[in-house]
């Protein structure tokens, strides 16, 4: 079986400094901090994780009906999606991935945006 | 570079937070950058967040020298929820009651420590569903084999065929099952004989004998194997008397009349799994053979055997004699059916 892009760029001790890298920089940005602001700390890496490792095809834990539920109440505007996307991405160049697979990363997050944005027009 | 020099230093670029505090005014007399950030002080010469902590005021209060004083506390910078942990140590002083707060940043701790109990319950999570898969599949090969040659394939990837001299097999066959009125409708003929069978197997388990295989209407099974049993020939016969008594009976209240043939013979088997991808656990030899040939020469709803099996089954059951035929490879046999009044005292088995 092919390995998946979780266990190839080095299983969980890898995708957690991801993680936690991510979650500095998100707080950090201007137009995507917002929505992790007052999220508790504890739910958002739990989430951040899952959603993490799921996406690079390892151990996954939401279903589209989860993600959806899980981000009505928030009213995310596409900019903010796209913001949440580059720094991931950047995070992710950061840790030496491949331009390849954070592009596989890339469409795996793009493939959600419906789920995840409102449209508030 | 002198020794206040290197201190000063040191206590400005450790990756802790310090401050030196006057008990008397209760004001910071030092405090490094890292202490300014954790609590937001905006203005030299105050304690920022911390002075808000009540706990402060309780620990410094009535601090001996050489007494110490810890706690924790969460705080929020820019988004961020900050776990620190606080260590209030009363300093000797000639001059001044001077006090030293030291603070530790434990949210990175924190954050790895919720990281690594999320990733366990993923983990323990995707073993648990692996379990209940691997469950799934073991069902579904138990489905096909015999559980100790499950066993066997599990253990060594492969099983040998093995032979067994005593074992009786049971072939069963549905009469004109092409030409019966639901025949044009495989979704009702499929349902219909899942239910038979599965009942058959109900049946079949009941009586220590293994389902070997079903082929559209025809119905094999076996006893005396994998594990060796005296009774095989008995437990076979019973079987098959009361697959008869059920057809009977649920023929009475379904729409659809399903009369069976039902053939039995003891003798020599060979057990094994067919197949590397696709495993089938089938049998071969005499005893089979034999089998399918009483199934063919029995009448409707009756079961049919010859000798020597007989030999095995007249002190239990009833036998009707139907007189010598020259059997395909077997030469000149005597013909028997199982009074189906045999089964009368098969509930007390």
């Amino acid at each position: 079986m092919a390995q998946t892009l979780f266990h190839r760029v080095g299983g969980f001790a890898a995708v957690s400094g991801i993680v936690m890298d991510f979650y500095d920089r998100i707080l950090d940005s201007e137009k995507a901090g917002d929505f992790f602001d007052g999220v508790d700390v504890d739910k958002m890496i739990d989430h951040q994780t899952r959603f993490i490792s799921s996406m690079m095809g390892g151990p996954s834990a939401h279903t589209d009906e989860q993600l959806r539920r899980s981000h009505a109440n928030l009213k995310i505007d596409g900019g903010s999606f796209d913001e949440m996307i580059d720094i991931l991405c950047a995070t992710l160049k950061d840790h030496n991935l491949d331009s390849e697979d954070i592009a596989i990363v890339r469409r795996e997050y793009e493939s959600r945006r419906s789920l995840i944005v409102v449209d508030l027009g | 570079m002198n020794i206040d020099d290197i201190s000063q230093r040191l206590m400005t670029s450790v990756r802790v937070g310090l401050a030196i505090i006057n008990a008397d005014d209760m004001k910071p007399v030092f405090s490094n950058e890292h202490f300014k950030k954790w609590f937001q002080v905006e203005e030299d010469g105050t304690l920022g967040l911390l002075g808000e902590q009540e706990e402060l005021v309780a620990s410094i209060t009535g601090l001996e020298p050489g007494g110490t004083f810890n706690f924790d506390t969460t705080l929020k910078v820019r988004r961020r929820e900050l776990s620190l942990s606080v260590h209030i140590s009363c300093l000797e002083s000639d001059s001044l009651p001077l006090v030293l707060v030291e603070v530790h940043n434990n949210t990175r701790l924190k954050e790895m420590e919720s990281m690594i109990q999320s990733y366990s319950k993923m983990v323990e999570r995707n073993e648990r569903d692996l379990k209940r898969e691997k469950e799934r599949a073991e069902k579904l090969l138990l489905n096909v084999m015999p559980k100790s040659v499950f066993e066997e394939l599990k253990a060594f990837g492969v099983t040998a065929p093995t032979r067994y001299d005593e074992a009786s097999v049971l072939m069963l066959d549905f009469i004109a099952f092409t030409e019966m009125s639901i025949a044009d409708d495989p979704a009702a003929i499929v349902s219909e004989l899942n239910d038979i069978f599965t009942n058959f197997d109900r049946i079949v388990e009941q009586f220590g004998c293994e389902r070997i295989k079903t082929i559209g209407d025809a119905y094999m099974a076996v006893s005396g194997l994998p594990e060796s049993n005296p009774d095989h020939a008995r437990n076979i016969a019973k079987a098959a008397l009361l697959f008869i008594r059920y057809l009977e009976q649920r023929n009475k209240t379904h729409k659809n009349a399903w009369l069976a043939r039902v053939g039995i013979a003891s003798g020599p088997v060979i057990g094994s799994i067919v197949g590397v991808h696709k495993y089938v656990y089938d049998i071969f030899g005499p005893a089979v053979n034999l089998a399918a040939r009483m199934e063919r020469r029995s009448d409707p709803m009756q079961v049919t055997l010859c000798s020597p099996m007989s030999d095995n089954l007249k002190d239990i059951f009833r036998l009707i004699e139907k007189g010598e035929e020259e059997i395909k490879g077997f030469g000149k046999l005597t013909l028997y059916n199982l009074d189906p009044s045999s089964a009368g005292h098969l509930d007390a088995f």
